[in-house]
């Protein structure tokens, strides 16, 4: 479990929430890890200049340029590396969310941590010509598990031992579940099944009576018990609830309600989101509200 | 005679030596030790009568000094209306003297040289139109860096860009098998969405062989997978051809006449390789004058042409949209103000101006599309054009040239820019950075792929 762990880091203070959990899980299994950031996008003519995102300067990128960000990068995280871990740094120029893929298809890491999205970054030159953010295009195409912290509530870590479980029983969701079993048997962590029945006039349209929302919990759960309780009794604890409301409201709810450090679901979006709908999704909203870190999975 | 360490009158043609190269941060040293460079007058002057024909010679001759020019440059509107960017002055006072002089000019004369080549012309040959003569000074300018070029006063990043025509085969270091490696990897993210989609490397007698810029491989790789997504709604038989697949030169912007030679038959080998029907390229404007324009000369072809019939991404995409190849959901359509860049080296040069008129005929609601003024082959070059976006000896100049760009958006209303080239859509990005006027930009591919009718067959299961 967690042998390769790539963290992709803009090593600001947006990834510091990110930075504690991919360190701290790196620490606690042992994992490789490789530490991430990709310094500017390249313009599409042929000039050697890009712009720094984090100094924000023009500068020329050459062997000696990446030395330092990689020098700026280690005393970044200094409190962090030790001889202990196992850490590699590297650098790169393009834009975010493809050298992170880029990265990670040469790597092949068993889960990738990326930070939450951050407010500045968003406004430079380079983002209005792309639509998406650079997590929801990783999370899209990335071929492993991805790990999101975006708050700083969500980045405490103190090993993992009790997982939610998403579920919309998608097919992706399968596959989601296969993780988090896995994850749960390796790690010997406590499982929490949950569905949220979406009641919300805008999704079906019109007002569920009570009598209907209780059936449809009703279905949900002997779904949930179909599809997963066979599995689920292969561990030592394991529980199954379904809920009612806006499913991304009840989800980190009831991820909170049982003292969750980790939340596991599928992202199945088929496309990327418009440029204006910033952050479209469930998982999207999840990821933004979560007290614990989230795992999307999408293949 | 002085020739330095970076700069010198040798071409870069080692991967060592672009390495090297690059490693002198900014050309700092490179433009030091090219205060040092002698001027070889006797290459330059048997140089000059061995290449310079009477088209060049008739032109500087019978140029009436009359000043037509002038208004016709965006340069010399934007820079105060300076007699020293008037067309005429700017080659009359640079290849015209070293002609004049039979090639005895010094070394500052050549930097000044250097400095008006490559950054008080574009090569937009916009004045060519204005002239009562028809004097083409781009045409002569281009010329004229190619004189540059062999005495060793070029722009930095242009001896190195020339240097990676001659190592790879492309304007950056990428690899044939980085190139068929990348196209893969993003078909295969893509497929997903795409069921079916596929890239055919190297197939023969495709009826398309499609050729691209080396950075999109290797920033921006979902060109090539849009790219792939279009000829597959298009129900295309195409292929990419595993060597012989970059379109562009920058050799062509630093007047390495030997390297546009290596460059652009390293691409007619591809098709004669694979005898695909037609050639297409990416949506880039220098690529297609450099492959398909020029290219046959510098490669000897007596016709004049590539070895097979080349014509520009804008051509495919009208006619495929023209025929009902790829179809428009009319819902999808663009319903907000938006003009169109048109890239002076396939519109003014080549007069593709009605097929890119086709396109936003089909993408853009009726009422949507506002042109700039002036338009098509009367429209201005991006400000960034002939390697200016490059250079960064001339940024400040670059950003001021700009400046008409600029203002030709801002006068349409539109906040949105379709711009089918590379170096027009660097420079718009370019302008957004520098003048911060709140408009975005796009390749037209993009945008096609988000608005298409795509047929049930191609639709990903649910």
């Amino acid at each position: 479990m967690f042998k390769k762990i790539l963290f992709a880091t803009s090593a600001t203070a947006a990834s510091d929430h990110a930075a504690r959990v991919a360190f701290n899980i790196a620490r606690s299994y042992q994992s490789a890890l490789n530490i991430f950031h990709v310094l500017g996008v390249p313009s599409r003519g042929y000039s050697q200049v890009v712009v720094d995102v984090k100094t924000k300067e023009r500068v020329d990128v050459d062997e000696d340029y990446l030395a330092w960000v990689n020098e700026d990068i280690k005393t970044y995280y200094a409190k962090y590396l030790d001889e202990r871990l196992h850490y590699t740094i590297d650098v790169a120029v393009g834009l975010p969310a493809r050298e992170i893929l880029r990265q990670a298809k040469k790597l092949t890491p068993d889960l990738i941590v990326i930070g939450g999205s951050t407010g500045d970054e968003d406004e430079t030159v380079y983002k209005k010509s792309s639509a998406g953010t650079t997590l929801q295009k990783v999370a899209k195409a990335s071929h492993c598990p991805v790990l999101v912290v975006n708050r700083p509530a969500a980045s405490f870590w103190g090993g993992l031992s009790n997982i939610v479980f998403g579920t919309d029983f998608s097919k992706t969701s399968e596959k989601a579940f296969d993780f988090a079993m896995k994850v749960a048997k390796a790690l010997d962590c406590e499982m929490h099944v949950f569905h949220a029945l979406d009641i919300s006039p805008l999704h079906g349209g019109r007002m569920l009576s009570q009598d209907e929302i209780e059936q449809q919990i009703r279905e949900a759960t002997r779904k949930i018990r179909a599809l997963y309780g066979a599995r689920l009794k292969e561990l030592s604890h394991y529980s199954m609830d379904v809920w009612e409301g806006i499913p991304y409201v009840e989800i980190v709810k009831y991820a909170r309600d049982k003292h969750a450090d980790l939340l596991i679901m599928a992202h199945h979006s088929r496309k990327l989101p418009s440029q204006d709908i910033r952050m479209g999704g469930n998982v999207e909203q999840v990821i933004v509200r979560a007290g614990c870190p989230v795992i999307s999975i999408n293949k | 005679m002085p020739e330095g360490k970076f700069c010198n009158k040798k071409p870069v043609d080692t991967a060592e030596g672009i390495t090297q190269l690059l490693s002198d941060t900014s050309g700092n040293t490179y433009y030091k030790e090219m205060k040092e460079l002698t001027v070889d007058s006797d290459l330059l002057w048997k140089t000059i009568q061995n290449t310079c024909k009477s088209r060049i010679r008739t032109w500087l001759e019978i140029c009436a000094h009359c000043g037509m020019c002038a208004e016709s440059c965006f340069l010399y509107q934007v820079n105060g209306r300076d007699p020293k960017q008037v067309p005429a002055y700017k080659i009359q006072s640079t290849l015209g003297k070293i002609i004049q002089k039979k090639g005895k000019v010094d070394n500052a004369f050549m930097r000044h040289a250097m400095e008006v080549a490559w950054s008080q012309c574009t090569c937009c040959n916009r004045c060519g139109m204005y002239c009562p003569h028809g004097i083409d000074t781009g045409i002569m300018f281009g010329y004229l860096r190619g004189l540059l070029y062999q005495q060793g006063f070029v722009p930095w990043e242009l001896k190195i860009g020339a240097g990676m025509h001659r190592v790879y085969n492309a304007q950056m270091d990428v690899t044939d098998a980085d190139f068929v490696d990348t196209f893969e990897w993003m078909v295969e993210e893509y497929e997903e969405d795409y069921p079916g989609l596929t890239v055919p490397v190297d197939k023969e007698g495709a009826d398309i062989m499609y050729t691209v810029n080396a950075r999109e491989v290797k920033h921006y790789p979902e060109d090539l997978a849009e790219a792939a997504v279009l000829f597959h709604m298009a129900g295309e038989n195409w292929t990419v051809p595993s060597k012989g697949w970059e379109e562009t030169s920058l050799a062509m912007f630093a007047g390495d006449w030997a390297a546009c030679k290596i460059q652009v038959e390293s691409v007619y080998a591809a098709m004669e390789r694979l005898k695909p029907k037609r050639m297409i390229g990416t949506e880039c404007g220098h690529a297609h004058r450099a492959t398909v324009i020029e290219g046959p000369y510098w490669a000897g072809r007596k016709d004049g042409l590539p070895p097979v019939e080349s014509i520009h991404y804008v051509e495919w995409l009208a006619e495929a949209l023209n025929t009902g190849k790829l179809k428009i959901d009319p819902s999808k359509r663009i319903k907000e103000l938006v003009t169109l860049q048109d890239s002076c080296n396939y519109i003014r040069n080549q007069g593709l101006k009605q097929a890119t008129r086709d396109i936003m005929k089909h993408i853009v609601e009726p009422g949507y599309f506002v042109e700039m003024s002036p338009n098509k082959e009367h429209n201005y070059c991006c400000g960034g054009g002939g390697g200016f976006n490059g250079i960064g000896l001339y940024r400040k100049q670059r950003n001021i040239a700009l400046i008409k760009k600029r203002d030709q958006i801002l006068a349409t209303g539109a906040k949105l820019v379709l711009a089918p080239c590379h170096n027009c859509w660097d420079a718009i990005r370019d302008l957004e950075e520098e003048y911060d006027i709140g408009i975005r930009w796009s390749f037209l591919k993009p945008v096609i792929i988000k608005m298409l009718d795509i047929p049930d067959h191609l639709k990903p299961e649910e």
